[in-house]
C-alpha cells in the first residue's frame, strides 16, 4: 500500500485531473456538437471516459512501481548473497579445464539454493501476488480505455464478446444435455 | 610488479572449440518450426471443439482387453508422453499390448473461458470414455491421468465409477495444502478471481514464468551449455529439441477451469477433504472403489509426493498400490528409467486387473 503521503498526493492530483476534465468537457461540448457530426459525436462524447481511466490508472500504476521496485530488490539481494557464498568457497579465479568445470558446478549449485529458497518463500509470494494484482488494475483501465475506442467505432467489445461466449457456452450445454436424452430415448425405443 | 594471468592453454582451446560449435549450430540442428513432435501413428477418433480423442495405432496383437483411456495434463500439449520413439511411454504400452487412446485438450481460446470442472470432467472426459465404451464394447476402461490430468481422472473416477475399471494416477495433484514446490507457493498467493475476470484465460506467459523459476541457473544456462558442447551428437541435439519444443508449446487453460483448480486444490484445500463441488455434485473420493496405483517421483519439483501420495489413503479401494521412484516429474514419464522400470511395472498391474 501507498504511504498516507503518497495517498494524499495521489487523491489531490486525481481531483484536479478530473474536475478539469469534466469542466473542458463541458465548456467545449457544444462545441464539439456543432463541430463533430455523425459517427464522430460519439468518439468525442467518449473521450472523457478514455481521460478518466488514464487518470485512475495512475494510482494503480504507483502501487505497481512499488511491488515491481520490492520484487526486483529481492532478485537483487539474493543475487548479492549467492554471489557472496561463492566468492567464500571459490576465492581464487580457477585457471584450468577441471577446476573452471567444477567451480561452475558450485556456482550452479549455490545459486539455484539461495533463489529457490526465494521463490519458496512467503514474501516473495506475497509480492510476487500483489505484484500481478496491481498489473490487472493496470489491464482493467487500458481493457476499458479499448473497449471505450471500439464502442467509439461501433464495434463489438471485450464484455459483449464475453456475452457471447456465455451465451454460445450455456447454449452448448443445453444442446449436449437434450442430444444425451434423445439419444437415450432412441435406444429405449431400439429395444 | 607484474600482473600476470596465466591460463591453462587447455581453457583456450575448450573456449574456442565450445565458439566454433555456437557458431557451426545452425548446420546441425533443425529449427523448432522443422521438429516434429509426433512419433507414433493415432487416428482422431473423436472430437469436440478444441479437444480430440487420439487412439494410437497398435504396434502387436491387443493383449488386455479393458482399453487405456490417458488424460494428459492441462500444462503444455501431450506430445510428451510421446516424444522419442525410445522414451515414448504411449510405444512403449502399445508394444506391451495395450489398447491406448489420449485425450489431447489442445489450444482454449477465449470462446472456452467459461469452461469447468464441470465441462471437462462431464463433458469432453465423459465423452471421451462413452465413444471408447461404445467403440471397444468394453464395460469399463482403465484410465490413467498426469499431472493435472491426474486431478481430472481422480474427480472423474468418483463421479463415473461404473465405468472406470482402473484408475492409475502419475504425479496427480491433489493435496495443495502439503504441496511443498514453488508452483504451489505462488498458487496460494495469487488472486485467481482477479486473473481470471480481467484475462479470461490463465496466459501462456505466465505458466511460462513459473516453469522459468524452477531451476532457473541450471534449466536456463548449464542445459544450454550443454546442448552447444554436444552439437554433434545427433541423437542429443534430436532429443534436446523435442523436449525445448514441447516445453515452448504452452497453451492457455480455460478460466473457469483454472479458478476452481486453484481455489478447490492449493487455496482452500477442498478436493483431498472430499468438499470440492462440481455441477452441484460432492467429490467424495471415498466414491473410488476401484483399484488405484498412485506413480509418484522423489525428485519431482512440479508436484511434490507429499501433494501425491495423500490420494492413497484416501480412497476407498481396497486393491491400491503407491509406487515412489527415484526420479523427476518428467523424467518419471518420459525417459530410459521409465521405459525400464515405471512402464513394465505398470503394464504389469494393468495385466493383473485388466
Amino acid at each position: 500500500m501507498s504511504t498516507p503521503d503518497e495517498k494524499k498526493l495521489l487523491t489531490g492530483f486525481k481531483h484536479n485531473s478530473l474536475f478539469w476534465t469534466d469542466l473542458l468537457y463541458l465548456m467545449s461540448n457544444r462545441q464539439q456538437s456543432i463541430a463533430a457530426t455523425g459517427p464522430f459525436r460519439k468518439f468525442a462524447i467518449n473521450v472523457k471516459n478514455i481521460s478518466t481511466e488514464t487518470i485512475e490508472m495512475n494510482e494503480d500504476l504507483a502501487e505497481f512501481n512499488k511491488r515491481l521496485g520490492t520484487y526486483y530488490k529481492q532478485l537483487s539481494d539474493t543475487w548479492n548473497e549467492a554471489q557472496g557464498e561463492y566468492t567464500r568457497k571459490v576465492p581464487e579465479l580457477p585457471n584450468d579445464v577441471e577446476h573452471i568445470e567444477a567451480s561452475k558446478r558450485i556456482w550452479i549449485d549455490i545459486f539455484e539454493n539461495y533463489f529457490t529458497r526465494l521463490f519458496d518463500s512467503v514474501e516473495f509470494a506475497e509480492n510476487f501476488g500483489k505484484l500481478v494484482t496491481s498489473e490487472l488494475e493496470i489491464a482493467k483501465h487500458w481493457n476499458n480505455i479499448t473497449s471505450t475506442l471500439l464502442e467509439s467505432a461501433n464495434m463489438p467489445t471485450k464484455k459483449e464478446m464475453d456475452e457471447v461466449y456465455k451465451e454460445l457456452h450455456s447454449l452448448r450445454k443445453r444442446v449436449a444435455k437434450l442430444e444425451k436424452i434423445a439419444n437415450k430415448e432412441v435406444q429405449e425405443n431400439d429395444k | 610488479m607484474t600482473n600476470e594471468i596465466r591460463v591453462d592453454p587447455k581453457v583456450i582451446a575448450e573456449f574456442i572449440k565450445l565458439n566454433a560449435n555456437i557458431f557451426e549450430a545452425p548446420n546441425f540442428a533443425k529449427s523448432l518450426e522443422e521438429v516434429d513432435l509426433e512419433t507414433t501413428p493415432y487416428e482422431v477418433v473423436y472430437s469436440e471443439g478444441k479437444v480430440r480423442l487420439l487412439h494410437f495405432v497398435p504396434q502387436v496383437q491387443r493383449q488386455l482387453k479393458t482399453p487405456l483411456v490417458i488424460a494428459y495434463a492441462l500444462v503444455n500439449r501431450f506430445h510428451i508422453l510421446d516424444i522419442h520413439p525410445r522414451k515414448s511411454w504411449v510405444r512403449n504400452l502399445l508394444n506391451q499390448g495395450i489398447d491406448v487412446y489420449l485425450i489431447d485438450w489442445g489450444t482454449p481460446t477465449q470462446i472456452n473461458r467459461h469452461e469447468g470442472f464441470d465441462d471437462y470432467v462431464n463433458g469432453y472426459m465423459d465423452n471421451c470414455v462413452d465413444y471408447v465404451l461404445n467403440e471397444s464394447q468394453s464395460k469399463r476402461v482403465s484410465l490413467q491421468g498426469y499431472c493435472t490430468g491426474g486431478t481430472l481422472s481422480t474427480v472423474y473416477a468418483a463421479l463415473h465409477t461404473n465405468k472406470v475399471q482402473t484408475l492409475t494416477l502419475t504425479a496427480p495433484i491433489i493435496d495443495g495444502r502439503r504441496d511443498s514446490t514453488v508452483v504451489s507457493n505462488l498458487a496460494k498467493h495469487l488472486d485467481v478471481d482477479k486473473l481470471i475476470d480481467t484475462l479470461g484465460n490463465m496466459p501462456p506467459e505466465m505458466m511460462y514464468y513459473v516453469f522459468s523459476i524452477l531451476k532457473p541457473f541450471e534449466q536456463g544456462f548449464e542445459k544450454y551449455l550443454n546442448f552447444f558442447r554436444n552439437i554433434h551428437d545427433k541423437d542429443y541435439v534430436d532429443n534436446f529439441l523435442r523436449v525445448e519444443k514441447w516445453v515452448s508449446d504452452t497453451p492457455p487453460i480455460p478460466g473457469e477451469l483454472y479458478r476452481q483448480w486453484i481455489k478447490d486444490v492449493y487455496q482452500e484445500n477442498l478436493l483431498i477433504n472430499n468438499n470440492m463441488y462440481v455441477a452441484g455434485k460432492q467429490v467424495s473420493l471415498k466414491n473410488i472403489t476401484m483399484p488405484l496405483l498412485t506413480q509418484v517421483a522423489v525428485g519431482d519439483h512440479l508436484v511434490s509426493p507429499e501433494c501425491s501420495m495423500p490420494i492413497h489413503y484416501a480412497v476407498s479401494s481396497e486393491d491400491k498400490t503407491l509406487k515412489i521412484y527415484p526420479t523427476g516429474h518428467v523424467g518419471m514419464i518420459a525417459s530410459s528409467f521409465s521405459q525400464k522400470k515405471v512402464l513394465p511395472e505398470f503394464a504389469q498391474w494393468l495385466a493383473q486387473r485388466s
